[in-house]
């Protein structure tokens, strides 16, 4: 065994360590055992940072992969499987390395910050443990080298995702938050296992290098659109978990979490698993998996920057533009900007966290408020959380010169160059959606930093009487907390809630990742994270090429040329390359992603053009509405009230589930009821009635007949008996008169048989 | 006159069967131990007669004696029955057949 696999497993099994030590002990242990997760962190932290020493600086190679495995469960010859043997193991390349030390910084950054924002709260103890069996479950998806493993790990993570964001479950949206995050994630869980079930019916294996390796040799045995439809199921995990479109409706709740976990799961790690997941199966991916992948990426994006602008809540503003930023990383890799999406999934990691952090810090300098309208004018008082928590608003809207800008123009570069190469129409609907975002992510920052930071204290502005109605005190683990304390001072939090925010900003600068301010790709980052060559293309070369023929015959038949090229570009890797051959410094065997790369390489420059440009109308659409107020908010809302009611009320998809989903369920479960009360009930209370009926019958039957029958032949022989008693006299001359009688009667008998 | 029918077999197992019906009779009808003793003997006696006169009428002797040996255990049947009344007298107090019934508990 390799020395990284034996040190990342001491890595991978410390929380856990750390989990079982405080759930079991930290009422017996000083300080309810904070330090028992902080140092455990401490530990994994610097064995993952000499682990990323090892593999990214010291050999720094595209291609370092080192992996180990054993058989977990032999369960022989399965009758109509086949042999099924679910092998466990850790792979450790470059990008395991980076989520490592990335997953267990963060983590103990939130345990350390943590140990400040928590303090005094009852289940103290207990809040450590669960952040112990998230860290266990995440460093668990990042090291697993198989499909099953990453699944029992993915389910752990909603576990300990459920458990935290219920971790104040006295109040009923915290109860109910949890419970919606995690009906929304086994919904994409289930697409998820349908997907490795498809892919295990082909290859009998779980292991994604044996999968991979089955697949270029050709070894799918059904059509490529049950391909498709694997790496779609599969996309769906991280649709649930990574709060894409259709279900990204629980992170905003999930905000009902303690900030710090929000931090670390809803901000930074978890969500993020999503993605690292789709990058895990990135390989696999058809072209047309890859375009639903696309588009559902671009809406998510666009769909929550929109409603991120009218939010009150600092979390939830903060909520939406991680959906959002998790939109672009799905965007990325759905146009095969591969290392652009996982390079934006790091600095998003880092500078989103930062801001969470930081607004933790300010919710609790603000003794739990958490609606932007009563804040303002913290800017003097919190000097380190203004500057930190600027830093990081600048790396998430894309500033140049801060490692967001380098990630998402990479992402919004690759993009264009997918448009161009798909045959432009309705893919440049991808890109302009991105670019939109960035100029909505630019503008709601503004506004929230303004609205927190800048102008006068507008804490006595609050209405008394709605104290409680619109109290959004999420964290009120404090939950007296009362409107009148947010007179005191506000002052700047300790140092070990300031040393995070300080450490994670300065993680949000770009020459942590590159020398050159404008061009991600010339960082150590995107150097070993290379796009790894898909191994669908060239699947069946001989049969892909057939069924393109027939496609394309078939289509230019029935519809206009100009759809046929279209068709052709987006369906067809192999023939999307007749026109023209592109020369890049990657050889990718495909050619559609030979031509993706170099055009996002060529588009590098316009994108971070218009994406600038894009940043720059945000923010100065801010300054103009919130510092210089040239346009009144409140008129412009009440102008385009519908439009704004549209981004406050969450473009309404809470009312469209409770509407279409939740009443749907209720109705069939209504129905359902009524089904089992009436229908199953009344079967079997009809069966019971029956058989108490036959059972009556039975009862009348044994006690008249077969009673009957017993005391009839009772009755007979007793009265036979009776009469037979009288002649038993005892009496001698009886028995003589008897036997004289007999004796005659025999006479009688014998002579009358004589006469006739 | 009429000449007297002589005396014929007919005539003793007419008697035979009068003694053996009034023995019966006795049996049967009298509670006193002692007179069903007594109709025993008439049976018995009736039997005599009847070999006596099948012996008579047959020749030989052999019927002669059998009536000796019945005389004989007649004889000591009756003191055998004799000697069983008078226990039964000493158990129950009575010679009454009919309140001697025991038997059919």
């Amino acid at each position: 065994m390799h020395s990284l696999i034996q040190l990342s497993i001491v890595v991978l099994l410390l929380p856990l360590l750390s989990f079982v030590i405080l759930i079991f002990f930290n009422r017996r242990l000083p300080r309810r055992g904070d330090f028992v997760g902080v140092g455990i962190l401490g530990t994994a932290f610097g064995i993952s940072a000499y682990i990323f020493w090892q593999v990214i600086v010291q050999s720094y190679d595209p291609a370092f992969r080192v992996a180990w495995d054993f058989t977990w469960i032999n369960l022989g010859n399965v009758p109509g499987v086949g042999p099924l043997q679910i092998r466990m193991g850790v792979v450790i390349d470059n990008l395991t390395s980076i989520m490592l030390a990335m997953v267990t910084l963060i983590s103990l950054l939130v345990h350390l910050y943590s140990t400040g924002y928590m303090a005094g709260d009852k289940n103290y103890g207990r809040y450590f443990a669960f952040l112990g069996i998230f860290t266990f479950s995440m460093l668990g998806i990042v090291l697993s080298d198989n499909l099953f493993s990453i699944y029992i790990f993915w389910e752990l993570v909603g576990l300990s995702s459920y458990l935290l964001i219920g971790f104040f479950f006295e109040k009923e949206s915290a109860a109910d938050a949890q419970k919606k995050a995690f009906l929304a994630n086994r919904v994409g869980d289930i697409g998820m296992w349908l997907g490795i079930l498809i892919l295990y019916s082909q290859f009998h294996t779980f292991s994604f290098a044996e999968i991979y390796a089955k697949l270029a040799a050709g070894e799918f045995g059904l059509s490529n659109a049950w391909l498709t439809a694997a790496g779609i199921l599969l996309f769906m995990g991280c649709v649930g978990k990574s709060a894409q479109f259709p279900l990204h409706i629980w992170l905003p709740d999930a905000m009902e979490g303690p900030t710090p976990v929000s931090a670390l799961i809803h901000a930074a790690t978890m969500v993020a698993a999503g993605v690292y997941f789709v990058a895990r199966i990135f390989v696999l991916l058809t072209p047309d998996a890859l375009h639903v992948i696309a588009f559902i990426g671009a809406s998510t994006a666009f769909m929550a920057a929109t409603i991120a602008i009218t939010q009150n809540d600092i979390k939830r503003v903060l909520a939406y533009s991680t959906v959002s930023q998790l939109g672009y990383m799905v965007l990325g890799l759905g146009v095969g900007a591969y290392s652009a999406a996982l390079f934006h999934l790091v600095t998003h990691a880092f500078f989103k966290a930062c801001l969470f952090l930081g607004s933790g810090a300010i919710i609790h300098a603000m003794h739990h408020e958490q609606d932007m309208r009563w804040m303002g004018g913290l800017r003097k008082n919190m000097p380190w959380t203004f500057a930190t928590f600027t830093l990081a608003t600048l790396a998430l809207a894309g500033l140049p010169l801060t490692s967001g800008f380098l990630s998402k123009d990479a992402i919004l570069a690759g993009a264009i160059g997918f448009a161009q190469v798909e045959g432009g129409g309705i893919y440049y609907l991808i890109p302009v959606l991105g670019f939109f975002s960035a100029m909505l992510t630019a503008f709601y920052m503004g506004r929230q930093i303004w609205l927190v930071f800048f102008g006068e204290s507008r804490t006595h502005l609050k209405p008394a009487e709605t104290h409680h109605a619109a109290h959004h005190a999420h964290d009120s683990h404090d939950s007296h907390t009362d409107l009148h304390h947010a007179e005191h001072q506000v002052h700047e939090v300790s140092w070990n809630m300031r040393a995070p925010l300080v450490i994670l900003a300065a993680l949000s600068v770009f020459f942590v990742y590159s020398p050159d301010p404008l061009d991600g790709g010339k960082g150590w980052f995107m150097k070993m994270i290379p796009t790894p060559a898909t191994v669908v293309g060239q699947a069946n070369p001989q049969k892909g090429s057939l069924i393109a023929a027939a496609t394309a015959t078939q289509l230019a038949g029935a519809v206009p040329e100009a759809v046929v090229g279209h068709a052709a570009a987006g369906e067809l890797p192999n023939a999307a390359s007749s026109h023209g051959q592109a020369t890049s410094a990657h050889t990718y065997s495909d050619l559609r992603q030979a031509e993706i790369v170099h055009a996002g390489h060529a588009a590098h420059y316009t994108a971070i053009y218009i994406s600038s440009v894009m940043v720059l109308l945000g923010i100065g659409l801010a300054l103009v509405v919130y510092v210089f107020n040239i346009i009144d908010p409140e008129k412009t809302a009440l102008a385009i009230r519908p439009l704004y009611l549209f981004s406050l009320n969450k473009w309404y998809w809470d009312e469209i589930y409770q509407a279409t989903f939740i009443k749907g369920s209720m109705v069939l479960a209504t129905t359902l009821s009524w089904f089992d009360t009436h229908i199953v009930d009344g079967m079997v209370n009809g069966v019971a009635t029956l058989v108490r009926k036959f059972a009556f019958f039975n009862d009348s039957f044994d006690r008249h007949v077969v009673d009957g029958a017993v005391n009839f032949t009772a009755f007979t022989v007793n009265t036979i008996g009776a009469m037979l008693r009288k002649l038993q006299t005892g009496k001698v001359q009886t028995y003589i008169v008897m036997l004289i009688l007999a004796v005659f009667g025999y006479f009688v008998f014998y002579f009358t048989r004589l006469i006739y | 006159m009429e000449q007297l029918t002589p005396i014929g077999l007919n005539h003793y197992l007419t008697i035979s069967a009068f003694l053996l019906g009034f023995g019966l009779f006795a049996v049967m009808t009298r509670k006193n131990a002692i007179v069903v003793l007594m109709g025993v003997e008439l049976i018995l006696n009736a039997a005599n007669i009847n070999f006596l006169a099948f012996s008579k009428y047959n020749g030989g002797m052999a019927g002669v004696m059998f009536v000796l040996f019945i005389i004989v255990i007649a004889a000591a049947e009756a003191a055998i029955a004799l000697a069983i009344v008078i226990n039964i007298f000493k158990i129950f107090k009575s010679v009454d057949v009919s309140s001697i019934d025991t038997l059919k508990e």
